[in-house]
């Protein structure tokens, strides 16, 4: 709230009017055009990111539909969902702001923290999934699993692999990103639609590489941890967000008169969510219509 | 002097929304959502390949307005706002654009395979 002094006494101020506006109007224009340039930023910020994935994906679609795959698309679509509902739960909260509903507001903003806080839940759940099963793509920041002494050795070749065998917990000793699975690889060869990128990318001596394509993997991995990474900074942002507008609520702040720091941080909130609409399809989904190729 | 008498006519208009509308679109994201998935497990490359992608996208960029138009106000917001919404996804299309008609047009060589 403003708390401009008595200047001009035949002149009435509304009461969320700042000094430096001409009326109510001009005030919220301009805060809402200040905070629409800042998404479009934010816009370009991801945008850059979804670039890198466009590059890499249109070269090494095969290795990315791998990766994906071993994404798990329940909890991506779990958090989807989550993620909705605390959008809607953010957008009665800006109603409830326009109707000077403070305790309405006040619950709101508390569902909208709690939605939010079960996605990054979920997404700890996720990422230590990932840390467990060596597909961090950075040497030394993966679980750790000691070499057997008389380990059995693989002597089958990469894309024979039995997806309804129960999963196998590679000798990890020192951190490294693991990829076994070739199988996507082998049938886009048969049925001829590899990319002249993945015909060089895959091979060795006309002979599929396993080390390269987990290579290639590990390009999708790095792009999935810093899209969804970034994501969840934002969420986090988010909720340090929601945790002032909860207090400035609880204390009656916001009414029919002044609402704009509430719809102003919906709007911020709905954007993460929009990211998240696409992170959903293009990172847990792209090729799960040949899942594990077959 | 009372020309800030008629006050109320500066505000952004606010009272379009009602609770029922914020639930029917939510409803339209989850069916959205549900979509998403179950057009991704089928396999849509007999149409062309990577029809999959494009239908995932056009649910994507539809949920998306959704939320643009109605949770986000757009729909009611003066044209700089409508301008800057639009004008954010013109540059992304000049960069992916860009971008693309170097990486699809690069021959066998140096700086690709």
């Amino acid at each position: 709230m403003s708390s401009h002094s008595e200047t001009g006494k035949f002149h009435y101020h509304e009461p969320g009017l700042q000094h430096q506006f001409e009326d109510m109007g001009q005030q919220e224009e301009s805060v809402s055009i200040g905070m629409w340039m800042f998404l479009v930023q934010e816009i370009m910020f991801f945008g850059g990111l979804f670039t890198a994935y466009l590059v890499f994906r249109s070269k090494y679609p095969m290795a990315f539909a791998a990766g994906s795959n071993h994404l798990d698309a329940f909890w991506g679509g779990l958090n989807t969902l989550v993620l909705i509902v605390s959008s809607l739960t953010m957008a009665l909260t800006v109603y409830y702001a326009q109707k000077s509903n403070r305790n309405m507001q006040v619950i709101m903003i508390l569902l909208t923290m709690a939605f939010g806080a079960t996605f990054l839940g979920v997404k700890t759940i996720e990422y230590r999934d990932k840390f467990n099963h060596g597909l961090v793509p950075v040497q030394g920041w993966n679980k750790r699993i000691k070499a057997e002494t008389n380990a059995e050795h693989e002597t089958k070749p990469c894309w024979e692999v039995d997806h309804n065998a129960p999963a196998i917990e590679h000798p990890n000793p020192r951190g490294e990103f693991q990829w076994t699975d070739c199988s996507l690889v082998k049938k886009a060869q048969d049925e001829g639609y590899l990319t002249n990128a993945e015909k060089i990318g895959y091979f060795s001596n006309g002979e599929i590489d396993a080390n390269k394509f987990r290579d290639k993997v590990r390009i999708f991995y790095y792009l999935y941890f810093v899209m969804t990474g970034l994501h969840a900074l934002h969420m986090i942002v988010g909720l340090a967000l929601m945790t002032w507008l909860l207090i400035v609520a609880w204390r009656g702040s916001f009414s029919e008169d002044y609402y704009m720091p509430v719809e102003m941080s919906g709007l911020y909130w709905h954007f993460v969510d929009i990211v998240w609409i696409f992170l959903f399809p293009l990172l847990y989904l792209l090729g799960r219509h040949f899942m594990h190729g077959g | 002097m009372a020309e800030y008498e008629q006050h109320d006519h500066d505000h952004i208009e606010h009272d379009h929304m009602t609770i029922p509308k914020y639930i029917g679109i939510f409803l339209v994201l989850v069916v959205g959502t549900i979509l998403t998935y179950f057009a991704a497990t089928v396999d849509l490359d007999f149409i062309f390949p990577g029809a999959n992608t494009l239908v995932a996208l056009l649910i994507a960029f539809t949920k998306m307005t959704c939320v643009m138009l109605f949770f986000m106000h757009v729909y009611w917001s003066p044209r700089m706002i409508w301008l800057s919404a639009v004008a954010s996804f013109f540059w992304l299309a000049i960069m992916f654009s860009y971008t693309m008609q170097d990486y699809l047009t690069r021959d066998p060589g140096v700086f690709s395979p």
